[in-house]
């Protein structure tokens, strides 16, 4: 939740130094306590504008993800909300009101730092702004313009000012109201759901929320864990290394553990980082159709386990299988091969006809073509096709990674499989390897003395090409880390 | 087309005999009758899937299950499957000979 604490140098004394009788109440006055949301906002800035002979009254809320501020609602011009018009901070008039965080005047302005197009449309002349502050933090900036110059004074800045904070306030109540009905559909989401059966357990629950709040932030929840869960643990067993079998292994034990009542099928592959071989473990899963250029495709001749959570099954095998450059291997379900009425073998004989070593989109859409055609699925289909790449086809290895240490590993890593793909010689490799991971570990290095005690940052971004008979290599370290300020540390490029 | 499950007891040892079609819809049914053979305490236990015309992953759950409860009491599930029975090949892509003896008759 928001909450608007103080704006910048300014006093929100009402009744002071008034020298248009009212105006203070005009923008503040229990008349405009029953309009609530945008009809609140119209009111308000329709009044300043009367108040302050402006021309156009324009609001601008922050969204603090993109770091850019919306027009949410204008009087006078008013087409900035239709177009969805975003200036970002630091740019344009109420960008710089909100870098700056206080009130910004323009007598005449030069339309070369305007964004906002109505503003440069409209040939407005003089501009007001003012930021509105919570915590510290900008969250909205609302500026007023004029089509004849004119001098704002003070006193208007401090009007503005007041207006800003009402819209604050307005923007804040327009938000909890979304928000507690948000909250309330959350609340009655849950509580419908009720508590799930688990032999074993007993489950009670009760809940309470304060009456006029009707909001509360206390919540339960009790669950059976989903079974998507499989993917995400199957992926974090597979960081910890070793061969597909093992790592299955792995999800086999923590499927027994953790959710004895599920059983699941998985084919899970492994390259090599060379590419040209991988490591097929199918767990009660129809092996994956390879096809070679210019060969029929044919399935994987690979012994088949026993589903991931059956207990008591054997150590599961791993098979290594070479897959030379413009080979493509497809992986599938098998409710893409099954039908009832006719049989798997012909399913899958179809199946080895339809795919070839070609470009992989097609090769997907035409078995999806031609097994599903326009009929709607009788059971799921996954299907995932991968094709190892002829050297002359790949293209430059372009790595953008963040200036740690432990990046270097990657770079290293990403090198020896785009040099090995290409079909660089070993020997030149080790020499590359060298060359880049020093320029690399330079950059880190930099990065690390500017930023002992700040918060780190920036990347460095590494680019290999292939000029035949040589490689180019390009380090960068153009991060916003390091500024181009001239210097010997900065911008130090290296072409190896 | 629903499943049919026949159990004939000779002696400690009992035969399963599934046939029709083993999918979600009958799966409850299948199991509650291997489970009632299997009350019977057998010291060896083969199932025959000469006859079965469709199996799905419900029916494929219900061999791995039985075959890794049988597991745990040191009996190795035999499994009786022709080469022209229908579901042979979906047996094989099942990895289901990784905790069961499949035999031709």
């Amino acid at each position: 939740m928001l909450q608007i604490v103080s704006r910048p140098g300014e006093k929100n004394t009402l009744g002071e130094q008034n020298d248009a009788p009212g105006a203070d109440e005009s923008v503040t006055d229990a008349a405009l306590a029953h309009l609530d949301g945008k009809d609140l906002l119209v009111e308000l800035l329709d009044r300043v504008r009367q108040l302050l002979k402006a021309d156009t009254a324009t609001v601008l809320l922050l969204d603090p993800s993109s770091q850019q501020l919306a027009v949410t609602a204008d009087r006078g011009i008013h087409t900035g909300v239709r177009q969805g018009i975003r200036i970002p901070v630091g740019k344009g008039f109420a960008g710089r009101v909100a870098a700056e965080k206080r009130p910004v005047i323009i007598e005449r302005i030069d339309y070369t730092n305007v964004l906002y197009p109505i503003i440069q449309e409209h040939d407005i002349c003089s501009l007001l702004g003012v930021p509105l502050l919570s915590t510290g933090m900008v969250i909205e900036a609302l500026h007023v313009g004029t089509l004849v110059p004119r001098r704002f004074t003070e006193e208007d800045v401090r009007l503005l000012q007041i207006v800003a904070d009402r819209v604050g306030f307005a923007i804040q109540s327009r938000r909890a109201e979304v928000e507690r009905a948000a909250a309330a559909v959350l609340q009655r989401s849950q509580l419908a759901a009720g508590l799930p059966v688990v032999p074993g357990l007993e489950l009670a629950a009760r809940y309470v929320s304060v009456e006029n709040r009707g909001v509360s932030g206390d919540w339960y929840d009790v669950f059976a864990l989903p079974s998507g869960w499989l993917r995400s643990a199957l992926r974090a067993y597979a960081l910890l290394g070793g061969d597909p079998a093992e790592v299955l292994d792995r999800l086999d034990q923590h499927v027994q553990h953790f959710d004895p009542e599920t059983m699941a099928t998985v084919c899970l592959a492994m390259f090599e980082p060379s590419l040209e071989r991988l490591q097929v473990s199918p767990a009660s899963h129809p092996p994956p159709t390879l096809a070679l250029p210019n060969e029929p495709a044919a399935l994987l001749d690979v012994p088949i386990d026993h589903p991931v959570g059956v207990p008591g099954g054997p150590r599961r095998r791993a098979t290594t299988i070479t897959i030379p450059p413009g080979g493509l291997l497809c992986f599938y379900t098998d409710g893409l091969v099954k039908r009832r009425g006719s049989s798997l073998d012909g399913g899958l004989a179809r199946l080895c006809e339809l795919v070839v070593a070609g470009p992989v989109d097609s090769v997907c859409a035409e078995v999806m073509a031609q097994f599903l055609g326009d009929d709607p699925a009788d059971d799921d289909v996954a299907m995932l096709v991968v094709r190892h790449q002829n050297s002359g086809e790949i293209g430059p290895l372009d790595l953008v990674v963040p200036t740690l240490p432990w990046s270097l590993r990657d770079i290293r890593l990403a090198m020896r499989r785009w040099l090995s793909a290409v079909g660089a010689a070993p020997r030149s490799n080790a020499d590359l390897l060298i060359a880049v991971g020093e320029a690399c570990a330079n950059a880190v290095e930099a990065n690390a003395v500017e930023h002992a005690y700040g918060p780190p940052g920036g990347t460095v971004p590494v680019h290999l090409e292939l000029r035949l008979p040589d490689v180019l290599a390009t380090v960068g370290d153009t991060g916003r880390w390091c500024p181009p300020r001239g210097g010997p540390r900065t911008g130090n490029a290296v072409h190896a | 087309m629903t499943a049919r499950v026949e159990s004939r007891t000779a002696s400690e040892s009992i035969r399963i005999a599934l046939s029709g079609g083993i999918d979600l819809a009958s799966a409850a049914t299948v199991e509650d009758a291997i489970r009632s053979a299997m009350s019977q305490q057998p010291s060896a236990v083969s199932v025959d899937l000469t006859d079965p015309t469709y199996m799905d992953s419900a029916g494929i759950r219900i061999l791995f299950s039985l075959a890794s409860r049988l597991k745990v009491r040191r009996i190795m599930l035999k499994s009786i499957m022709p080469p022209d029975s229908p579901t042979r090949r979906l047996i094989e892509l099942s990895g289901f000979e990784s905790l069961a003896a499949l035999r031709p008759g």
